[in-house]
């Protein structure tokens, strides 16, 4: 008997709609199945109603910013298994020590190439078993 | 007996002796003529006159050199001690025990010279309270006019330089040599400096000035003479107090070079970006909406159009990123920030917490330097920490700078649980009290190209992290140690000096420019292979000696130093390795000179040296020359002690002992020899430079032929 590996869940947090289609359509390509968020509120609730395996989080969100959402996530020690891919259009250096600082996994400066979030997210997803 | 007999009575004594030698000598001699007379009178009358005369001229001139010895000589001693009491040494002995023969003139005059320097003593107690306030509140001008953070300077109107600061001294260090009385020019480009003054002198005529928003003063920009520098400052015309006559300029500016370097660059990014970013835009657009628009577009071309669009985004997103690149590459923003020691920024942060009741607030770590607005970040730092202690409780915290990989930071842990990021958010888009002006916690942030960040570290501590620009400059160990050096950077005396290059010779010697300088050598024989392995100078302007603006350089001679060489002046091979040969010292040293007149003691020995490598240096030094030596032997002609050290002595002048026979020490006890010199040869009739010179030929004449002898 064939064992049905479920797909790995990608949970995609950003307040622009445009992005969150793109990373949808581009995310259910690769077959993962994906969720998605508007805001920090909703990120957090999303990821501990039912932790997904990678978060493509955008630091500039309303309600609660990615970085506290980072926070909270890496706060749980339930949501450990969670990994955490931080997309920002702020590219200073500063910015990506602070991510990794809070807990991001990595980190990806928008405009990113569809390539590199792929491939970002299948390193991710192989590491969050 | 000799002591006890009055000064008229030794004298009486000494002539009596003549009056009573000569008729007894002339009587013994007749007596003998008159015995040998019989046979022929003339012979032996010649013989005895003959020998009654040399009798005669020996007993004169006995007596005349026990006159010389017991009257003459203490004459002389006496007058010289009194006349170097008087002008040149307040601290100056009477050789009393020489004038032992003349009576009560030595005691009267050792006397005298008591109660003069009593006399001094008192009016000098009596100055010295009077200046002492006024004395204070320069200092303390002195020190804020010092250590502006804009450079000073002041010259009068011919450009020759009154005062100036530390600041510009650092400022314009790399265009010359900046020194009171020298022309501003040696460090600064002409152009600028002439328009402005002559633009500020006819505001003043004209009587616009008076209308004038800015009144005397007019911003300007100046560069360096290799134009690698360049400044921005102010310049204002100074009138005297009747407003009738321009007399100086002050001149306060900073180092723009990086400033203005950066705002190019910034001007230059944003011009590339626009350009840059319209090609691949309107390719996108084009595309894009061809795309969007056209209904009947075959297969294939679409194709190539969504290659087209994805190529010219992938273009656009690297140009993106290169622009950000250079972005980040620029340091400096416009907001004032400096240098500073993080041991200063977190005590005076850790100072606020001193009387809180329950906050306490400890600096560990290691100093490091960081470049930031100090107060802005005290300010900052002091807010996340009130703002911990209400969020978490936590009533200990540390502050340290802290050097990572890859920048510094400014870190304050407690023990505890980090705060959440949204608070501390919050916390950063208030406005901070005792900011300047309206200021929030990110824009100070912004400001330092930094952000701010809570994790949670080992033993169950936390920590809020800042980021901060590295320092510009190179701090090393040495800095923070030594304490300010008084300089003398400022003459108001040199104000109305015009330097109408009127005949040097003629010119007052007090009112002269100096260099007194000194070398140390291998040896004593420079046509015998001996070498200069130091050379030193310090200036005299307006009879002061500044110390400030000294020479001082070790040259590496090329061949090694004997030992006994090194006992003498403390100078050893090991010192030199690295040194600038003398090829390279001695045109420094020339432009140091400039016109000065040269003073050195025993100057013909260090000059040789310097005369024996014109043809490798090129320098030859035609200024006028003066040897301390020589001076000393025409203002004190009653001794024959002439080195350094009896001279200092003779002056009451100390020289420290480790400076003696180091080049810039002794230059420094000239100097100050010197300038005692100039009050005593004025009161010999010694005034002018010709006459100095004269003198001093004089001497050398007299004593080339006393050798010839």
């Amino acid at each position: 008997m064939e064992e049905r590996v479920s797909p790995k869940t990608v949970l995609v947090v950003d307040d622009e709609s445009n992005i969150r289609m793109a990373l949808q359509f581009l995310m259910e390509e690769e077959g993962y199945a994906v969720r998605c968020a508007a805001d920090g509120d909703e990120a957090v609730e999303e990821i501990k109603k039912s932790p997904p395996d990678v978060v493509l989080l955008d630091v500039n969100i309303p309600k609660r910013s990615g970085y506290d959402v980072c926070q909270a996530v890496r706060s749980d020690p339930n949501l450990d298994q969670v990994r955490i891919l931080v997309v920002s259009a702020l590219c200073q250096h500063v910015a990506i020590e602070k991510a990794t600082a809070m807990g991001a996994d990595g980190y990806l400066t928008k405009p990113f190439s569809t390539a590199d979030v792929v491939d970002k997210v299948r390193t991710l997803a192989g590491r969050s078993n | 007996m000799h002591e006890r007999m009055s000064l008229r009575a030794r004298f009486a004594l000494f002539f009596a002796l003549i009056g009573v030698a000569i008729p007894v000598v002339i009587g013994i001699a007749m007596w003998l003529a008159v015995q040998r007379m019989e046979d022929n009178p003339v012979p032996p009358l010649v013989l005895f006159g003959g020998a009654a005369s040399f009798a005669l001229v020996g007993i004169v001139a006995w007596v005349a050199q026990m006159f010389d010895t017991h009257v003459a000589r203490p004459i002389v001693t006496v007058s010289r001690d009194l006349q170097t009491f008087m002008h040149a040494n307040p601290e100056h002995e009477i050789h009393e025990d020489e004038a032992r023969y003349l009576g009560v003139l030595g005691p009267t005059v050792r006397q005298a010279s008591e109660a003069m320097r009593q006399l001094r003593s008192d009016i000098d107690a009596k100055v010295d309270e009077a200046t002492r306030s006024l004395e204070q509140q320069r200092l303390r001008l002195e020190t804020v006019l010092r250590d502006l953070n804009e450079g000073v300077i002041v010259c009068n109107l011919d450009h020759q330089v009154l005062l100036y600061n530390r600041k510009a001294l650092q400022a314009l260090y790399y265009g010359g040599d900046l020194g009171l009385g020298r022309s501003i020019f040696t460090v600064v480009n002409r152009p600028p400096f002439l328009n402005t003054l002559e633009r500020l002198r006819n505001r003043f005529t004209s009587g616009r000035y008076k209308q004038h928003t800015d009144h005397l003063m007019a911003p300007m920009v100046f560069a360096t003479p290799d134009g690698r520098h360049v400044l921005q400052g102010k310049m204002s015309l100074i009138v005297d107090e009747e407003e009738k006559e321009p007399q100086s300029y002050t001149l306060t500016f900073f180092d723009a070079t990086k400033q203005i370097a950066s705002l190019a660059t910034r001007d230059r990014l944003l011009r590339d970006a626009l350009e840059e970013f319209r090609r691949p835009v309107a390719n996108l657009r084009t595309t894009a909406e061809l795309l969007s628009q056209s209904t009947s577009m075959p297969a294939e071309t679409r194709k190539k159009f969504e290659g087209i669009v994805a190529e010219e985004s992938k273009e656009l997103s690297d140009r993106l990123d290169a622009l950000n690149e250079d972005y980040q590459s620029i340091a400096t923003s416009l907001w004032p920030m400096s240098d500073v020691n993080s041991a200063n920024l977190l005590s005076c942060l850790a100072r606020r917490y001193r009387d809180h009741p329950v906050l306490r607030c400890d600096v560990s770590g290691e100093p490091r330097w960081l470049h930031c607005d100090s107060n802005t970040v005290i300010e900052l730092m002091d807010r996340l920490i009130r703002g911990i202690l209400e969020e978490s409780g936590a009533q200990t915290y540390a502050v340290e700078a802290t050097r990572g990989e890859k920048r510094r930071y400014l870190d304050i842990s407690w023990g505890g649980d980090p705060v959440r990021a949204s608070t501390l958010e919050s916390w950063l888009n208030e406005q901070i009290e005792n900011g300047a002006g309206t200021m929030t916690g990110y824009d100070i942030l912004e400001h330092h190209r930094s952000d701010a960040w809570c994790e949670r570290i080992a033993d169950g501590r936390s920590r809020l992290r800042i980021p901060m620009p590295d320092p510009v400059a190179e701090h090393t160990k040495q800095e923070s140690g030594a304490p300010p050096i008084r300089l003398e950077f400022y003459d108001f005396d040199l104000l109305p000096r015009i330097d109408d290059g009127g005949d040097l010779a003629t010119r007052r010697l007090r009112d002269l420019t100096y260099v007194v300088f000194d070398t140390e050598t291998t040896g004593l024989e420079p046509s015998n292979g001996d070498e200069m392995i130091s050379i030193a100078g310090v200036r005299i302007v307006n009879g002061r000696v500044l110390t400030g603006e000294s020479f001082d350089k070790l040259i590496d001679p090329g061949r090694a130093i004997p030992k006994a060489s090194t006992l003498v002046h403390g100078i050893s091979d090991d010192m030199v390795i690295g040194q600038p040969p003398v090829q390279d010292v001695l045109p420094r040293f020339r432009d140091y000179i400039g016109d000065s007149i040269l003073v050195a003691h025993n100057a013909a020995f260090d000059l040789r040296f310097i005369e024996l490598k014109e043809k490798e240096t090129g320098v030859r030094l035609d200024n006028p020359v003066l040897d301390t030596v020589l001076l000393s032997a025409i203002v004190h002609d009653h001794t024959d002690q002439h080195t350094l050290d009896a001279v200092a002595e003779r002056f009451s002048i100390e020289i420290p002992e480790e400076k003696r026979h180091t080049a810039l020490g002794d230059s420094l006890a000239t100097a100050q020899v010197f300038l005692k010199m100039v009050d005593l040869l004025e009161a010999n009739g010694i005034r002018t430079l010709a006459e100095a010179l004269a003198a001093s030929e004089k001497l050398v004449q007299i004593r080339r032929r006393q050798a010839e002898y």
